[in-house]
């Protein structure tokens, strides 16, 4: 147990993820290159979540699942947990990181030139930049979302980046 | 003579950044399979992962010379020798040997027991071509070619496919000299 | 001594089911475990409320037939993990820590690249790592 490798080859690899997508074989296709990274994120966070419920108690109801990812789950993956919890009390749970850690280290190729369909279209900037950042949250979107759907709980999950370096993650969960 | 280069990544490590290996071996799993799903060709999977890896070697190379403080002059001899203590340390937490030296110096074989890479994976019938860790091989000939070596890396025994080890072989092409003149060792 | 366990997705699909016997108990045990998902399936959607193992993974003894012992265990993931065995005197602690170790070797076995989820596990490396879990039930309690 215990086992780490540096946080550079996590970055790496996400970095390298959305630059094969986005420019390589879907360059003229970002809705497919973003379904493709939320994809691969989804996988990650259904094996995670599987990992990290282990010794745990069952989970009563939504918000102790949500709990557990803005706690342990986020802990374990980013190192902090998440810093604002927000429910409308009917599915739409809104999880603030206010220094969310892949956008604060991880150097963003400003060459991407995408738009993502499923982001907040606010937060989608006029400039490249932000594109891109759009594109590299679609891992831990997916990443939550594949977390939540092995615990039961299918939603659909997007990023707001209005007020970076904070970051909020929007889980609408499916009645 | 040539700086001295550290004999061990183990301080490095232990002062870098580090996060659960679960979170970067699962990552790396999802890539794979996905790659196989959208290119379909075990044989395009591998070039892809050792594109990606070329691409994130170049990268890592100037965190690696800022942070081992490895002098960018080492022939090659030492330059495995640092690869395999104080490179793959420094990302990976873990070390290689070198072996099987032919008589030119110019090939050898980094040998790795255990690998964060692999943990949990077991190939599937349909998928025993693939190189499952072609991105490493990537990464280190990427990195490489930023400090002028031109090498082919390649593997040679895999314990995804029932080998007893890992081997990495690594064959310097060429070498452009830069402040150092080249010098044989033989 | 174990006669049997499996794993079942949350569908009630079979995962894996392993039988440690005779050939001709075979039907007999696959249908023990089917029955027993009734039983967990009552128990967690009718849990005693007075119970202070409510959610707690470990469901205890399903129920005892004439000759076999059938324990239950659901993951977070609504995985069940279903252990059918002979002994009749059986520590509490035992079971506790067999599904433990079962749980974590199934844990491992999802998290392979190319495992896809809600199919059959045919990891060689999880049928090995229970069968020794299965070979090593109730020797070491120390726990």
């Amino acid at each position: 147990m215990g086992r780490e490798v540096s946080e550079s080859c996590v970055e790496s690899l996400v970095t390298e993820i959305v630059s094969s997508y986005c420019n390589g074989f879907y360059a003229d296709k970002p809705e497919l290159a973003a379904r493709r990274i939320e994809a691969i994120g989804f996988q990650v966070g259904h094996q995670l979540s599987e990992r990290y419920t282990m010794d745990r108690p069952r989970f009563t109801d939504h918000l102790e699942a949500i709990k557990f990812i803005c706690k342990d789950f986020w802990s374990e993956v980013f190192k902090k947990q998440i810093d604002n919890l927000k429910t409308n009390h009917r599915g739409t749970f809104v999880l603030q990181d206010n220094r969310f850690r892949w956008l604060s280290r991880m150097s963003v190729d400003p060459s991407i030139e995408t738009l993502g369909s499923i982001q907040d279209p606010s937060a989608m900037a006029e400039n490249k930049a932000a594109q891109a950042i759009g594109m590299h949250l679609y891992f831990p979107c997916g990443i939550i979302r594949g977390a939540l759907s092995n615990l039961g709980i299918p939603c659909a999950v997007s990023a707001d980046i209005s007020n970076l370096p904070a970051c909020s993650f929007v889980i609408r969960i499916k009645a | 003579m040539a700086p001295v280069a550290p004999r061990s990544g183990d301080v490095i490590f232990a002062n870098v950044e580090r996060v659960n290996a679960e979170l970067f071996t699962l990552t790396y799993g999802a890539i794979v399979r996905q790659l196989l799903t959208d290119l379909e060709e075990v044989d395009e999977v591998n070039k892809q992962l050792d594109q990606m890896g070329y691409n994130i070697g170049v990268r890592l190379i100037d965190e690696f010379l800022a942070k081992s403080n490895v002098s960018r002059c080492v022939d090659f001899k030492e330059t495995a020798e640092v690869i395999a203590k104080v490179g793959l340390k420094m990302f990976l937490g873990i070390t290689a040997t070198v072996t099987n030296w032919d008589v030119e110096g110019t090939t050898c074989s980094l040998i790795l027991e255990d690998n964060p890479l692999v943990d949990f994976v077991e190939l599937p019938d349909t998928c025993q071509g693939l190189n499952y860790c072609n991105i490493l091989s990537g990464v280190v000939r990427g990195a490489l070619e930023m400090v002028s070596m031109k090498t082919e890396v390649t593997w040679l025994r895999d314990m995804l496919r029932g080998d007893d080890a890992f081997e990495l072989q690594l064959k310097l092409l060429k070498q452009v000299p830069e402040e150092y003149p080249y010098k044989d060792d033989e | 001594m174990i006669v049997c366990v499996a794993v079942v997705g949350h569908q009630n699909n079979p995962l894996y089911i392993q039988s440690f016997t005779e050939a001709d108990d075979v039907l007999k045990l696959h249908h023990i475990v089917h029955c027993s998902l009734d039983v967990v399936d009552e128990r967690v959607n009718n849990p005693k409320k007075s119970s202070p193992t409510l959610n707690e993974t470990f469901l205890g003894l399903l129920y005892p037939t004439e000759n076999y012992k059938v324990y239950g265990y659901l993951t977070n993931t609504k995985v069940k993990l279903i252990l059918v065995t002979t002994d009749l005197d059986v520590r509490d602690a035992d079971v506790r820590n067999f599904f433990r170790k079962f749980h974590a070797a199934y844990v491992d076995a999802v998290s392979n690249p190319f495992h896809v989820p809600g199919k059959k596990i045919t990891s060689r490396t999880f049928a090995e790592r229970v069968s020794t879990i299965v070979k090593s039930f109730g020797l070491s309690s120390a726990s």
